[in-house]
């Protein structure tokens, strides 16, 4: 009996509408699920509130299942929803053989609502119907037995739990937990942020079974709320605890246990003494769209991205023209009140940009939380116990460079747990604890973000790593070479087909893909290893792709453009300033050895050569920790770009990022620091 | 012209239950809470004449909302209707029980949703 809408376009709007809320929820399901698996790994013991959250889910996926006439995904909906309703109420306990079988419901959901946008899900039901005859075989467990625990409560309070919150209220008592009753007043037209810290400061110390609101006496504008609370702590120390005014807390009597501290007050309608004034509510405004978020289509945020691009290469233009203008007398009046235009037109546009940008950011959380599924599942597959720690999950980055992030954080995530992770029995030899550790971590560092993976497995051994490239003549025998400069050579294509070197050392698989897909961002990964004590891989990345500033630099009669997020400082260099040693040219940086690049030479410009007498600049070139210098012939100035990707026989040019518009209309080529960058570490073609 | 309150979590659900009660043969205004809380927020800005709330909500749930109006005398002629997922009948006896005006189990007909708004708005348009 589902809903039908008059119009075929409603029908097919509503439906959209169903699939993205239904992805939500699914997304919601997965995570709930992850967040039970570690807790029973790390306590053994479930959250309520996380169950209570997925049987919500599967009962909304139900209802709105129903709505939309899918009974397939309904019924499986249904059964998922019964499952959680037996274990939220305490009638059926939640094993690993639960846990796989709710696992693999959310995942037929998945492939179901796939199957959805192209109405093709009844292909699916005989799998949904095999599930769903697993998920009853397993409900029909028997049920642990409950006795019902009394407790003598404002009526008005009982009234309004509901069975799950009367569940969780007799799990407390029969666990001893003292049941409390805060209560507090609040304005109500602003009691959220005052609630929110109420029951933030109840759940420190216990489990807030149920908030009921109620009028306040005798105010119009106040709202009371009584919040039914499980906690071990006495009444008085949880009333100093809340640190709130006007908060007051009592205990709730057990019957035939303690005497009542106190007489059920005046949560009962018939108790408060509330003025009415009905022709007090305030002005009928349109109050139709409440909810503060809306969902966006990322590619309405990327039109609206090119087009702040667009007016940002505009403003270059108009920047000109106003300096065109002020060089001739007869303009100048206008060409100041032009510039006066210019400069607050830059202004709302730096606003109106960050204000885009800043939409486009999402959170690294959903990557994690795929990062600590993929981590359970292969827990469970291997002999292998190790435990991933995740940091930073709310450090943000542009939603395209999180959606490209997941799979060279996965990979790396992964090789971690096959091949540095020792099996239990070799790392207690080793003497670490049976039990390794993958810890990932994410962090903001100007304009950057940091993203760490690291693990204390058997580390990497330079030496296989060296002997192996040089058999596979990725680098030759008498090249000297430092431990770091080994270490890079994990991300060298060709080192990843060689499987002994991944039982051995520990790492190989692919990496080169995962350079080649950080790099392709922007960005930068490096690795550090101790032999025996584990493996650190760092990625630097920029947190957003799209406009960025750019310096603008000559060599010979050609321009390119840097971008200036990976410019640390310029320098000015006389010829004799540049050092050689073993083939490569250094300058010294207050004390440290900068590793230098030619521009010029990197293109076969020619322009500067080393035996010219001129000066040069150097740019200093910054990708996490690690700095080479650029030689270039001038500084041009700095300039917003919009970064175009470049077709045809140059997109491939190792060096070469795209192409971006200058204000005056020509076009520049922007230089891909990460490429230049790693290649001036590894002392590139030049040496 | 009169004015409902719909709360519910779903916003899918929401604006369906939305759609459904903008068809009745009567002009009205719905206004859209998506939680216990922003009804508890809305209520004091508006006047009502149907209040349509689910029971399984994250912050507070829908008996309680009920309650809470049931009990608020600015509130309590407010005719409410619950629609909840199908489930525990004590969870329906209990919304009844605390002055709930009807009970309807999702998915719904909309055609049942329109006769039993209906019925109601007319109660309180002979009231007034």
């Amino acid at each position: 009996m589902a809903a039908r809408r008059k119009t075929p376009s409603r029908r097919s709007k509503a439906h959209r509408e169903f699939v993205s809320e239904a992805e939500e929820i699914l997304e919601r399901m997965r995570d709930g699920l992850s967040d039970l698996a570690d807790q029973q790994t790390n306590s053994g013991e479930a959250d309520p509130e996380v169950i209570n959250q997925l049987f919500r889910s599967a009962h909304s996926l139900k209802g709105l299942s129903g709505m939309f006439g899918l009974d397939g995904l309904g019924e499986l909906a249904h059964h998922l929803e019964d499952v959680l309703d037996r274990v939220r109420l305490g009638r059926a306990g939640l094993d690993a053989a639960a846990l796989g079988l709710l696992d693999e419901s959310v995942a037929l959901v998945a492939l179901t609502l796939e199957k959805v946008e192209s109405g093709t899900q009844d292909e699916l039901l005989d799998r949904v119907a095999e599930v769903i005859g697993r998920i009853d075989a397993w409900a029909r467990s028997p049920e642990p037995a409950t006795e019902a625990a009394e407790i003598e409560l404002d009526p008005a309070m009982l009234r309004a739990l509901t069975e799950y919150e009367e569940h969780r209220l007799q799990e407390n008592i029969r666990r001893g937990r003292r049941i409390q009753v805060v209560e507090a007043s609040f304005d109500i037209l602003a009691f959220e942020e005052g609630l929110a810290e109420l029951t933030g400061a109840v759940r420190e110390v216990g489990e807030v079974l149920s908030i009921l609101p109620s009028p306040g006496e005798g105010d119009e504008s106040q709202i009371r709320f009584s919040l039914l609370v499980a906690t071990e702590i006495p009444p008085g120390d949880l009333e100093a605890r809340l640190e709130m005014p006007g908060a007051s807390v009592r205990e709730a009597s057990r019957a035939g246990g303690a005497p009542a501290v106190a007489e059920p007050t005046a949560v009962l309608a018939s108790d408060s003494a509330v003025e009415p004034s009905l022709d007090a509510a305030p002005e009928l405004t349109s109050l139709k769209s409440i909810s503060d978020t809306v969902r966006v289509d990322i590619r309405k945020l990327d039109e609206l991205m090119n087009l702040v691009g667009e007016l940002v290469v505009q403003r270059g233009a108009l920047a000109r023209i106003a300096r065109e203008l002020q060089a001739l007398p007869e303009t100048a009046r206008l060409a100041a009140d032009l510039d006066k235009v210019h400069k607050g037109f830059e202004r709302k546009l730096q606003d109106l940009q960050s204000g885009v940008l800043e939409t486009r950011m999402v959170p690294l959380r959903q990557v994690f939380e795929k990062l600590s599924r993929v981590v359970r599942r292969l827990r469970r597959d291997t002999e292998k116990e190790v435990r991933l720690e995740l940091r930073g999950a709310d450090t943000e980055l542009d939603k395209l460079i999180v959606e490209e992030l997941v799979d060279p954080v996965m990979h790396i995530v992964r090789n971690a747990f096959d091949h540095a992770m020792e099996a239990p029995e070799e790392r207690l030899a080793a003497g670490k604890p049976a039990e390794g550790c993958i810890r990932l971590e994410a962090s903001q560092r100007g304009n950057d973000v940091v993203i760490t993976c690291s693990d204390d497995g058997r580390g990497i051994d330079p030496a296989v790593v060296h002997s192996r490239a040089i058999e596979r003549g990725i680098v030759s025998e008498n090249a000297p070479l430092a431990d770091r400069e080994v270490l890079d050579l994990i991300f060298a294509p060709g080192l990843t087909t060689c499987t002994e070197v991944t039982e051995t050392s520990g790492r190989g698989v692919g990496m080169d893909v995962v350079r080649a897909n950080i790099t392709a961002l922007g960005g930068l990964v490096e690795a550090q290893s101790e032999l025996g004590r584990g493996t650190t891989v760092t990625m630097t990345l920029p947190i957003t792709l799209a406009i960025i500033q750019a310096l603008i630099v000559g060599v010979a009669d050609q321009q390119f453009a840097i971008p200036l997020n990976s410019v640390r400082e310029t320098l000015l260099v006389e010829p004799d300033e540049v050092q050689r040693s073993e083939g490569r040219e250094l300058l010294n940086l207050r004390g440290d050895a900068l590793p230098l690049r030619r521009l010029g030479r990197e293109f076969g410009l020619g322009g500067e050569d080393q035996s010219r007498t001129g000066k040069q600049y150097s740019v200093v070139l910054g990708l996490g920790d690690t700095r080479v210098g650029l030689l270039v012939d001038r500084l041009e100035g700095q300039q917003d770009t919009v970064i175009k990707p470049i077709q045809g026989p140059i997109d491939s040019i190792r060096g070469i990022a795209g192409a971006t518009e200058l204000g005056d209309g020509g076009a520049v080529l922007v230089l891909d620091v990460a490429a230049l960058v790693e290649d001036g570490l590894r002392g590139g073609d030049s040496a | 012209m009169q004015s409902i309150l719909v709360v519910e979590d779903s916003a899918t659900m929401r604006s369906l239950i939305g759609a459904t009660l903008e068809d009745l043969d009567v002009p009205v205004k719905i206004t859209e809470a998506a939680s216990g809380f922003e009804a508890l927020r809305v209520l004091p800005r508006g006047s009502f004449d149907l209040i349509v709330t689910d029971i399984n909500m994250p912050d507070i749930n829908g008996l309680e909302l009920v309650s809470f109006v049931k009990k608020n005398e600015s509130y309590a002629s407010i005719p409410l209707v619950i629609i909840s997922t199908e489930g525990s009948e004590r969870d329906r006896d209990k919304g009844l029980g605390l002055g709930a005006d009807a009970y309807l189990v999702k998915p719904f007909e909309p055609d049942d949703l329109r006769e039993i708004a209906k019925t109601l708005l007319s109660r309180v348009q002979a009231d007034e």
